[in-house]
């Protein structure tokens, strides 16, 4: 594994931005792939996280505080050291229709991924729609973000609503965030999952996917999936 | 001078004693990626079932202190398809292969001998028998006459090496060990991981959608450890110590206990290369005691200690 000292972050509430230097370089990180990250002791396993900006061995993560790594993250003083490995996942670019331009749709920590994509492929966003639930949220992003924010506390509004006001048929979805706002979109969208991952890299099966197709794994054959092939009854 | 980590029971020379556990090292293709599988004793592949299983629906795993809860519920692809599609690449891993089989009736586990019988790179057939996780289906050795039944039927079925994977959760793991010797097995596993959940007190629900699951990790080392002890002390049988091996010290308790080998699970889901770690670091520990061979300290608590 790959040491990560956290050197920058970023808080409010539930929600911050993490920045690790790390000791060696990822090998190519693509938008819409996944690092597993790992504190000393407790949990034992590593958990998935997302790419939010990856740049000269400086990895940036947004993350929601859930469980116990995350809580650890959030209480971690500057200089401490956690453990990486990656990075996993198919990237984005690999899947998608690369001639149309995509609304990218993001809920919560699932804006993550579709940030570093807009970051590597800024020729293929039309829109950035992110969206949260309470407005305190603004005190993390910069001036120039701002507006790319839906905020259901502010407008009344969902970012899905927002996405139906402003979507055409042109247009491709590449969306990412909890499941309720996933399946409320558009039958040719591409959703990128989670899951509760063992391995990261397709071989433990703990991150099943029910698909058209069979079974799949997230880590390995995911995280994006077009909606039409999930069975979303399964998950 | 170097230090001969080499293993030999079975009729086999296994490089060194580590044994990637059946389930956390799938087929053991996608790991090759991360790990040099060329560089472990031996891998014991994903448990193959007679008919294909989707497993159970997710949450499938859950962290616990010491450990993880899973309950993925033996998905695999079958045994027709697994002599189709996996075994003709299995050449490609670069160590001794044991397959892994659960039958869920005696004429199932004769069948899925046969057909494991065929694959020449198959070295030794494990029988998990102790898989929790899935629903309705009997533990077959929380019991010593079905593990007898079990273990007889394939025996009849083939010649190679076969393995008896045992669940540590027993109350009198020695009587059902005998059993299974008498009834053909050549070594056993001890053992597998250990029914157990979690509830998750805001919904008031299982986590785990099949609500139970199997522990595994560090909590379950030494009650582990305890049953590879009493086997060893009981019986003149090749063990395989499987449970919460985490580093190279955890692995040597095992050796000392009486395992001849020892079986990596979790550790490899926490890193792929969890394994060269532990390889490295009994050989420095063998070294800086001045012993040359591993197989010297194999059941050394029985003997007095060093
Ligand atoms: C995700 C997962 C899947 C497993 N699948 C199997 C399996 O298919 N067959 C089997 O015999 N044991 C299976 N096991 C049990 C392991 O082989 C091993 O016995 C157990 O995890 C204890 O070892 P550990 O603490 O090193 O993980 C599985 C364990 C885990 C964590
Ligand atoms: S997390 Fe292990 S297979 Fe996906």
């Amino acid at each position: 594994m790959i040491e990560a000292e956290l050197i920058e972050k970023k808080i409010a509430k539930d929600y911050g931005f993490f920045k690790f230097k790390l000791h060696k370089k990822l090998k190519s990180p693509d938008a819409g792939q996944f690092i597993m990250l790992k504190a000393l002791d407790e949990p034992i396993l590593a958990k998935p996280f997302s790419i939010y900006s990856y740049k000269n061995k400086n990895l940036t993560l947004f993350i929601k505080r859930v469980g116990r790594l995350t809580g650890k993250i959030f209480s971690s003083p500057i200089g401490e050291t956690f453990y990486i490995r990656g990075p996993y996942g198919t990237p984005y670019i690999e899947k998608i229709n690369k001639g149309r331009k995509y609304i990218l749709i993001g809920g919560g920590s699932g804006i993550a991924p579709l940030n570093f994509f807009s970051e590597l492929y800024p020729e293929l966003v039309y829109k950035k729609l992110y969206g949260f639930r309470e407005k305190y949220i603004r005190e993390l992003f910069e001036e120039e973000e701002q507006s790319t924010l839906v905020i259901e506390e502010e407008s009344g509004k969902t970012v899905v609503d927002i996405f139906r006001e402003v979507y055409s048929e042109e247009l491709g979805i590449l969306a990412c965030g909890p499941i309720p706002m996933l399946r409320n979109l558009p039958h040719d969208s591409y959703v990128s999952l989670e899951s509760v991952m063992g391995c990261g890299i397709g071989t433990c099966k703990s991150c099943a996917v029910k698909t058209k197709e069979g079974i799949k794994m997230v880590c390995k054959d995911g995280p994006l999936f077009r909606k039409e092939e999930i069975q979303w009854e399964w998950i | 001078m170097g230090v001969d980590l080499s293993v030999e029971i079975l009729g086999l020379t296994f490089k060194n004693p580590l044994v990637l556990a059946s389930g956390p090292a799938g087929f053991g293709f996608e790991l090759q990626q991360y790990l040099d599988i060329s560089r472990i004793g031996a891998i014991t592949l994903k448990t193959i079932t007679l008919n294909p299983r989707e497993g159970n629906a997710p949450p499938r795993l859950v962290d616990t202190h010491g450990g993880i809860i899973n309950s993925i519920g033996l998905q695999n692809p079958g045994i027709k398809e697994f002599v189709r599609t996996i075994a003709p690449r299995l050449k490609n891993l670069k160590t001794i292969k044991i397959g892994s089989i659960a039958g869920f009736t005696t004429e199932e586990w004769k069948i899925l001998g046969e057909e494991m019988d065929k694959i020449k790179e198959i070295k030794a057939i494990e029988l998990d028998l102790s898989c929790p996780n899935v629903e309705g289906k009997r533990i077959w050795a929380k019991d010593e006459e079905l593990t007898q039944e079990a273990i007889k039927a394939v025996r009849e079925s083939t010649d190679r090496p076969i393995i008896a994977k045992l669940a540590p959760d027993v109350t009198d793991i020695v009587k059902v060990a005998k059993k299974a010797v008498n009834a053909g097995a050549d070594a056993l596993s001890i053992g597998n991981t250990i029914e157990a959940m979690k509830i998750n007190i805001e919904t008031g629900l299982p986590v785990l959608k099949l609500k139970t699951g199997g522990l595994s990790g560090p909590a379950i080392k030494p009650i582990t450890l305890a049953r590879v002890f009493r086997v060893a002390e009981a019986l003149e049988v090749p063990i395989i110590g499987i449970g919460g091996v985490m580093n190279w010290q955890d692995a040597l308790e095992y050796a000392m206990a009486g395992a001849s080998l020892i079986g990596i699970g979790t550790a490899i889901m926490v890193d792929p290369q969890a394994p060269l770690e532990i390889l490295h670091g009994i050989e420095s520990f063998l070294r800086q005691k001045g012993i040359e061979k591993f197989e010297d300290i194999i059941g050394i608590a029985h003997r007095g200690g060093f």
